[in-house]
């Protein structure tokens, strides 16, 4: 069975790198995933995107000689000297250039992380598995082979996270649909984010404006009412502006506003179109 | 604290409408903001750095004076007043801005150097995040490839679903799609906590 | 160029603490979070790749590269504040359609970011999204 999982690495092998190649080489985002992996620092800004297409076309050439028969060992060779070549990048990325990103398989944000090495070595065992190989992925290999393979595959896939919109979360968002861990935040108090979101949007605040100092400085609830203060300032002298903000509702129009002096307690301003209350 | 409630029953009754009674200068006090008051800032020239405006990190506290380290190698010393605001995810006291703490502060500044601050918000941030997973009370967000952990904090968490008004339930979340999240940064950590989430429900 | 509605948010650039201790200096490598300046969707083909405000139906940004002036009102309570180009943002079509109102008056689709000190000018950093009006400064 070794001799047939031995095998059908080449497949596997080759339909990694052909991928892999396929973001290195088309569309017209190569150059921006180029500049942000560490080729930048390592052959300077304008080989940055040569290189990167070159190594692209060496994944497509190894991946189409591996996948097209006969089966040659130095297809596996040339695997293995790439794989170390990977193993090498990424931890010259990591050391010289944390903030680059991986490059990896075309992706265009995702740092250099545990995963991209897991997925470079599991590579490289795989080159070394395929160097010891008989005869080409094409003769038909056992179910035993055919599951040890699988079960390969997914590994690649799981340290793949330019797959993870795929399989991880869909089960992410499973798992929400099925435990709703948030539930509880419906049946929370008002926050206070909700009560200045209509303060900012309403006639009163726009009324007060020019007279305000600060940001938010007090706040307290009574009854139906959530008052919110700010610093303000009335003919140069120091002064609060409150608001009184429906707690519970959305109605920015209902929004009271007055200006108190601080220092003799009066109230020096309360736009008049609003209605007194008793 | 008697000063506050009388201080707030002024206040309510002020915007209420209800009769203001008029009390003495000692209820009230302030720690005499008038000389911030009375010097208004001149505007900075567009692209040019703000003088009434302070970003770094707090080095030093010295009772109502807080040194703070820029980013840009200037050092600010940040005076707070009884007229200033201090925002760490709610709006809270002014003891409450600590050593290492991030902040930027707008305030008016004064002759001999010293920003007087009206607003200070400490530890504020406001990413561009993709949500990868949601637990108990926990977001787990990407931002730009680096992964910070963002805690729901009950009764002060919001979130806003395509502008409408903000609102306590954040369940309608979800994974894998982009948000923007305001937060207070939990200093030396990669986590936050969430003051305002923006999504698409 | 006529006055562009939209939303306007705010954004950190090189802050030595925080989530935004990566971020460096922007586009044009001068932004500074201290200073009066804003990120443009259009200031070169790069940029305009990425944020794509066309995706969201926004015609007629025009491009506008580092240093140029721009004014930005904030219509919820008239202030105004002009600031010079330092970076490329923001990413206008991963929230098409997304709507801010201010009594009456809405606006959709973000189309400039401005740095802290230009924002808190106008607004106050924790109600983060606000509808404006954008013109040449």
């Amino acid at each position: 069975m070794m001799g047939q999982v031995a095998a059908l690495q080449a497949l596997v092998i080759g339909v990694l790198l052909v991928w892999s190649s396929y973001g290195k080489l088309v569309g017209p985002l190569v150059g921006a995933r180029a500049r942000r992996t560490a080729l930048k620092k390592f052959v300077g800004e304008e080989r940055a995107e040569p290189a990167f297409r070159a190594v692209g076309g060496v994944e497509l050439l190894i991946g189409a000689v591996l996948l097209l028969p006969p089966l040659w060992i130095m297809e596996s060779v040339a695997a293995i000297a790439l794989s170390v070549g990977f193993l090498g990048f990424l931890t010259y990325s990591r050391v010289a250039s944390p903030d680059s990103s991986c490059g990896c398989a075309g992706s265009a944000t995702a740092p250099v992380s545990w995963r991209a090495f897991g997925r470079a070595g599991l590579l490289l065992v795989a080159a070394v598995l395929a160097s010891s190989a008989d005869v080409s992925w094409s003769s038909l290999p056992g179910l035993a082979a055919v599951v040890v393979v699988l079960a390969e595959v997914m590994l690649f896939v799981a340290f793949s996270p330019e797959l993870d919109r795929h399989w991880l979360l869909p089960l992410r968002r499973l798992k929400v649909r099925l435990t709703h861990p948030l539930a509880g935040t419906a049946a929370y108090d008002v926050p206070l984010a909700t009560t200045q979101h209509q303060l900012l949007r309403s006639g009163a605040y726009r009324a007060v404006n020019s007279l305000l100092r600060s940001d938010i400085r007090d706040h307290w609830d009574e009854g139906e009412w959530r008052f919110v203060s700010y610093t303000a300032s009335y003919d140069d002298r120091p002064a609060t502006a409150v608001f009184a903000v429906p707690r519970l509702r959305y109605e920015p129009d209902e929004i009271r506003v007055a200006i108190v002096d601080d220092e003799n307690g009066e109230t020096v301003y309360r736009p008049s179109l609003l209605p007194v209350l008793a | 604290m008697t000063n506050t409630l009388d201080r707030r029953t002024l206040l309510t009754s002020a915007v209420l409408g209800t009769t203001a009674t008029l009390v003495g200068a000692t209820a009230m006090g302030s720690l005499a903001p008038e000389t911030a008051f009375a010097a208004r800032a001149q505007s900075p020239e567009p692209g040019a750095p703000d003088p009434n405006f302070a970003e770094g990190r707090v080095t030093a506290r010295d009772g109502s004076m807080i040194l703070a380290a820029g980013s840009d190698g200037r050092f600010h010393r940040i005076q707070l007043t009884g007229g200033t605001s201090v925002w760490k995810l709610r709006p809270t006291t002014l003891d409450q801005v600590k050593v290492g703490d991030g902040l930027y502060a707008r305030g008016v500044l004064m002759p001999d150097g010293t920003l007087a601050a009206e607003s200070i918000w400490v530890n504020i941030v406001n990413l561009k995040v993709h949500v990868t997973a949601i637990g108990k009370n926990v977001l787990h967000l990407d931002h730009n490839g680096s992964r910070i952990v963002g805690h729901v904090v009950p009764g002060t968490s919001a979130a806003v679903y395509n502008g409408k008004p903000a609102v306590s339930d954040l369940s309608m979340v979800k994974v894998g799609k982009h948000a923007q999240v305001i937060g207070a940064w939990r200093p030396d950590t990669n986590e936050i906590d969430v003051a305002t989430i923006y999504a698409a429900a | 160029m006529a006055g562009l509605r939209g939303e306007v948010s705010w954004f950190c650039c090189g802050n030595a603490w925080g989530p935004c201790g990566s971020a460096g200096h922007g586009a044009c490598g001068t932004c500074n979070s201290g200073s009066w300046q804003h990120a443009w969707t259009n200031t070169s083909d790069a940029c305009f790749a990425i944020t794509r405000p066309d995706r969201c139906g926004i015609t007629g940004v025009s491009r506008r590269t580092c240093g140029f002036r721009h004014a930005t009102t904030n219509l919820c309570n008239g202030a105004r504040v002009v600031t010079t180009i330092a970076d490329c943002g923001p990413q206008t079509d991963l929230f098409c359609g997304e709507r801010a109102c201010c009594g009456g008056t809405c606006a959709s689709n973000r189309v400039i970011d401005l740095t802290p000190a230009a924002f808190s000018a106008i607004g106050s950093l924790n109600a983060g999204l606000i509808p404006c009006n954008v013109e040449a400064g």
